[in-house]
């Protein structure tokens, strides 16, 4: 009863926020001459045969893996009350890179892989920890910093990728990073769908995912079980008391940022391992402005993180099909942007909510407990990200790839929105 | 300063008990409040409260810390409304939904804590909110007239022009004050006016409200400076656990039976009767000085020894350097130069973790900011501060059913009126919070314990309890640096008298010879340690 009376309360928020967005993104449609209905009803169909109902859920769970490792890496700077703009410079200079490392060598398989990871995982966290000794050393907003980086970050990979690191020939369409050998490819999990007896998609299902698993749990175990995660939270609730009880909140701000950056710089990787094999101008981008709608909405936890994530990339795969059908694509954008205002505004209510009832003393034990973010500063930033990731959400969904929009027009609403 | 009587007067002639205050009966009083009750969560901070006060009077409330004044003065100020009872505006009920609404009544408040931006002037700052407009713009010369107006008037010799950050704390309160004339008030709450002020801007700020008085203002004066309020008020109304208990004539009441009203008889005495000092020094400051970017250091070459079972107690009106002194203590503040010892280990560039790891225990002076994460769980705040030590924590991970194990061990031992070890440390009361708090420290067996304020804001029962733990593990061999504000604790309590005024230690005092009226006389600087001990 008390846990069903928990899971209910931590529910409740994100519910809500769906349902409203639904209401509200239903209205705007039905502003637009679109029946709302016809939408939801093409975006819940997954196809006729078998094949083409597993091949929707393998795009949903491949574009839900990245969405995941954003959201993640959002959640870690969250937690300790920092907020990491920055994810989407850190991915994809930490991508072009590893892409680039993994070209450049010939190792056998798995170290390959590793390899590629590795190098993903120290570009980002490094290109985030600039930021932590920026803020630590001279007081400079992480907010202000990351946009910044973020810039600068996307500047240089277009350098690299036109200049140093191009690999394809020269008038090509699309430039891109030379090719990765095989060696350094991930397998797919398509074997999966033979041993549950479904039909085996064309598609392949990303290795990355069970990565993305083992990080997300090993995040989840590190934030709430460790004494790293317990002083990261504390200096969340209150640095105040934090750094009373002997918590180097200098030193914490950079490890936060680091092992935010260090997930970041894993955003990119399912697709380069898994299908891509290079880093090119059609490489997905945006990701990090969701990342910050997907932490939002899953509120800073990695399960509520993952669901969000799934959500996400449910609208985001409807896009095709909507567009085919002849619907405007940017409702699935109206519907993004509205959750993630939602979201903000029910995160509020329901700490409020929380809060109130324990004060009153009434048992509603833990249900904002350790949920580091949710304080008004994060309503300020959400004020802020919903422009953003409503920018990521239509750049990558259409398939259009600019490399600095995205950035540039993020920074504006950033600096309105704070 | 320290005029006042000693305990001799028999005669409580002043006192009338509950009830019908001088003047009661006569003209409209500007103030009155009928049976005021306001419950929280938990407690009820006021309940039943009457208050009359007279039109162009100084009206003093005085009461302990937590005795509910505060709550008394937000609710006449409309910053929340009562559960029960009458505002009375001049023989008018009033319902105010905000202080937006108190003050268009002729109600100002002057808080505690200066509401000022520093880098507007004073014009801006005074006329911000109800900026005098001609179009859209500012009307700067109107504003400086009105403003100078009300300086002149009531003699608060306010330049308009000059920016806050360049005053001083009694100039800065003047400027509070004259944004609540500037708004038109016709009654003055100042809320502990004088904790942040050195005895001269003291003295002119009661002359500024006698200047107010004489212009037929009403003002009402929240303390527990019983000397002070004995010194400008017309007349007294004393509050007890959320209740009026009485009210006094200044004049024929004397500060000793003012504060047995304040506490009542069942005032828990702090007392230790037997000395358990040792020889072995647990805690040296050495010519400790803290720097600050502005002006005098607030730390002004300190140099103490605690030993072990000794209880060294830090006089001192607030705002004299001892905030910075626990901080230095605790590594949350870099020394300008000095050494800290803790037993034979120089702490002075140890981190903050490793000292606590050494064995030094805190209890901050405000839970909220620097003890609890009021959000989190008991059993998280458990471990808060012994994050790297058993029994919640196994190597790197914490260990989770330790440590609600050991919170509801606290629970038991230390008293904490509490659900469970999941609940969330909010939803205590503070009494509840400091017991959690002291509960925890204690169960480190720290060397060296550093109480600021250990019993503020809690109930007499809680403070009585935690007084008792203090006395035990003094008992026991604990050193402990005691800062208080509460002169009855710190006499209590102390083995060794420190006074602190402006950073550094002024006085050294033996409590069992000095009474509460000397060591006020030291902590003003009214005296010095000619002939002290």
């Amino acid at each position: 009863m008390n846990l069903l009376r928990r899971i209910g309360l931590a529910m409740f928020a994100p519910v809500l926020a769906v349902v409203v967005a639904l209401v509200i993104s239903s209205a705007v449609m039905a502003a637009l001459q679109v029946n709302p209905v016809q939408v939801f009803a093409v975006m819940f169909d997954f196809g006729d045969t078998p094949s083409q109902q597993v091949t929707a859920l393998v795009v949903i769970l491949n574009r839900a893996v990245p969405l995941f490792l954003a959201g993640l890496a959002v959640a870690i700077a969250f937690r300790m009350g920092l907020f990491n703009i920055g994810v989407e410079g850190q991915y994809r200079l930490a991508t072009i890179l590893a892409a680039a490392v993994g070209a450049a060598v010939a190792l056998p398989g798995p170290l390959h892989v590793l390899l590629i990871v590795v190098v993903a995982m120290l570009v980002a966290a490094i290109w985030a920890g600039i930021v932590g000794v920026l803020k630590v050393t001279r007081g400079v907003s992480e907010v202000i910093s990351s946009i910044m980086m973020n810039v600068i970050a996307l500047g240089i990979a277009s350098y690299l990728l036109t200049g140093p690191l191009r690999g394809s020939p020269e008038g090509a369409l699309i430039v891109s990073t030379a090719e990765i050998p095989e060696s350094g490819w991930m397998p797919s999990l398509n074997g999966v769908f033979g041993l549950l007896g479904l039909a085996n998609p064309p598609r392949q299902l990303f290795g990355f995912l069970v990565v993305a698993v083992v990080v997300g749990v090993a995040i989840a175990v590190l934030l709430n079980r460790t004494r790293f995660g317990f002083d990261l939270r504390a200096a969340g609730l209150s640095p105040s008391a934090a750094s009373a009880s002997g918590v180097d909140s200098s030193a914490m701000v950079v490890k936060t940022m680091l092992l935010s950056g260090a997930v970041a710089g894993l955003i990119g990787m399912p697709d380069l391992l898994g299908s891509t094999h290079a880093y090119s101008t059609d490489f997905t981008t945006g990701l990090g402005f969701l990342g910050i709608a997907v932490a939002l909405l899953g509120r800073n936890k990695p399960v509520g993180i993952a669901l969000a994530a799934l959500l996400f990339a449910f609208l985001d795969r409807s896009l095709v099909p909507l567009q085919i059908q002849d619907f405007p694509a940017s409702v699935v954008t109206i519907f993004q942007g509205t959750i993630v205002l939602a979201v903000v505004v029910a995160n509020e209510i329901a700490r409020r909510v929380a809060r109130r009832s324990a004060e009153r003393g009434s048992a509603a034990p833990a249900a904002v407990a350790g949920d580091g973010g949710t304080g008004p500063g994060q309503a300020a930033s959400g004020a802020g990200s919903p422009g953003g990731a409503g920018d990521g959400g239509e750049g990558t969904g259409a398939g259009v790839s600019r490399t600095t929009g995205g950035g540039q027009r993020t920074d504006e609403r950033q600096e309105t929105g704070s | 300063m320290a005029t006042a009587g000693t305990s001799g007067d028999p005669a409580p002639t002043g006192l009338t008990k509950d009830g019908g205050g001088p003047g009661g009966g006569s003209a409209p009083l500007a103030v009155e409040l009928r049976g005021i009750t306001k419950r929280f969560p938990g407690v009820v901070a006021n309940s039943d409260i009457e208050l009359r006060v007279r039109r162009g009077e100084v009206h003093a409330i005085v009461g302990e810390n937590g005795a509910g004044k505060s709550t008394l003065m937000k609710t006449l100020y409309g910053m929340h409304r009562p559960d029960e009872g009458q505002i009375l505006l001049d023989g008018r009920e009033v319902h105010f939904r905000s202080p937006a609404d108190a003050i268009a009544a002729g109600i100002g408040m002057v808080h505690q804590h200066f509401m000022l931006a520093d880098n507007f002037t004073v014009l801006e700052n005074v006329v911000l909110g109800s900026e005098p407009t001609r179009g859209v713009r500012l009307d700067r010369a109107e504003a400086r007239r009105r403003i100078r107006e009300i300086s002149d008037a009531y003699a608060l010799g306010l330049d308009p022009d000059v920016l806050v950050e360049d005053l001083g704390v009694g100039d800065r309160q003047r400027v509070e004050i004259a944004k609540v004339l500037y708004r038109g008030a016709t009654t003055l709450i100042l809320d502990e006016p004088t904790a942040v002020l050195v005895p001269q801007e003291v003295d002119e700020l009661f002359g500024n409200l006698a200047e107010l008085k004489r212009e037929g203002l009403t003002v009402i004066f929240i303390s527990h400076k019983l000397d002070e309020v004995r010194r400008v008020a017309d007349s007294i109304t004393v509050i007890r656990r959320g209740t009026t208990v009485g009210t006094a004539d200044p004049k024929t009441t004397t500060a000793h039976q003012l504060a047995e009203m304040m506490v009542g008889s069942e005032l828990p005495s702090p007392e230790i009767r037997t000395s358990t000092v040792r020889e072995t020094p647990v805690l040296q400051l050495r010519e400790v000085t803290v720097a600050s970017p502005t002006g005098r250091p607030p730390v002004d070459d300190v140099t103490l020894t605690v030993r072990e079972g000794e209880v060294v107690g830090i006089a001192g009106v607030e705002g004299n350097g001892q905030a910075e002194l626990v901080d230095a203590v605790m590594g949350l503040r870099v020394l300008a130069s000095g050494t800290v010892l803790l037993g034979g280990d120089d702490i002075t560039a140890w981190s903050t973790r490793a000292r606590r790891e050494a064995g030094l225990g805190f209890i901050p002076e405000d839970r909220h900011r620097q003890g609890m994460l009021l959000e989190a769980p008991l059993w998280e705040n458990r471990i808060l501060g012994h994050q790297t030590r058993p029994p919640a924590v196994k190597g790197a991970f914490i260990d989770r059913r330790g440590a609600r194990a050991d919170t509801e061990r606290i629970m038991r031992d230390y008293d904490v009126r509490a659900p469970g070890p999941d609940t969330l440390a909010v939803a205590l009361s503070g009494g509840n919070q400091q017991k959690l708090i002291v509960g925890r420290e204690m169960s480190a067996a720290p060397r060296l314990l550093l109480a600021a304020h250990p019993t503020r804001g809690v109930d007499v029962g809680a403070q009585g309890a935690i007084w008792r733990l203090l006395e035990e593990a003094r008992a026991e061999g604990m050193g402990i640096l005691l800062i208080s504000a509460d002169l009855d604790e710190l006499i209590g309590l102390s083995d060794t008298l420190q006074v602190m005024l402006r950073g550094r230690l002024v006085a050294t005092l033996d409590p069992s010879a000095v009474t509460p009226e000397e060591l006020g006389g030291y902590m003003t600087g009214a005296r010095t340690t000619a002939g002290a001990a």
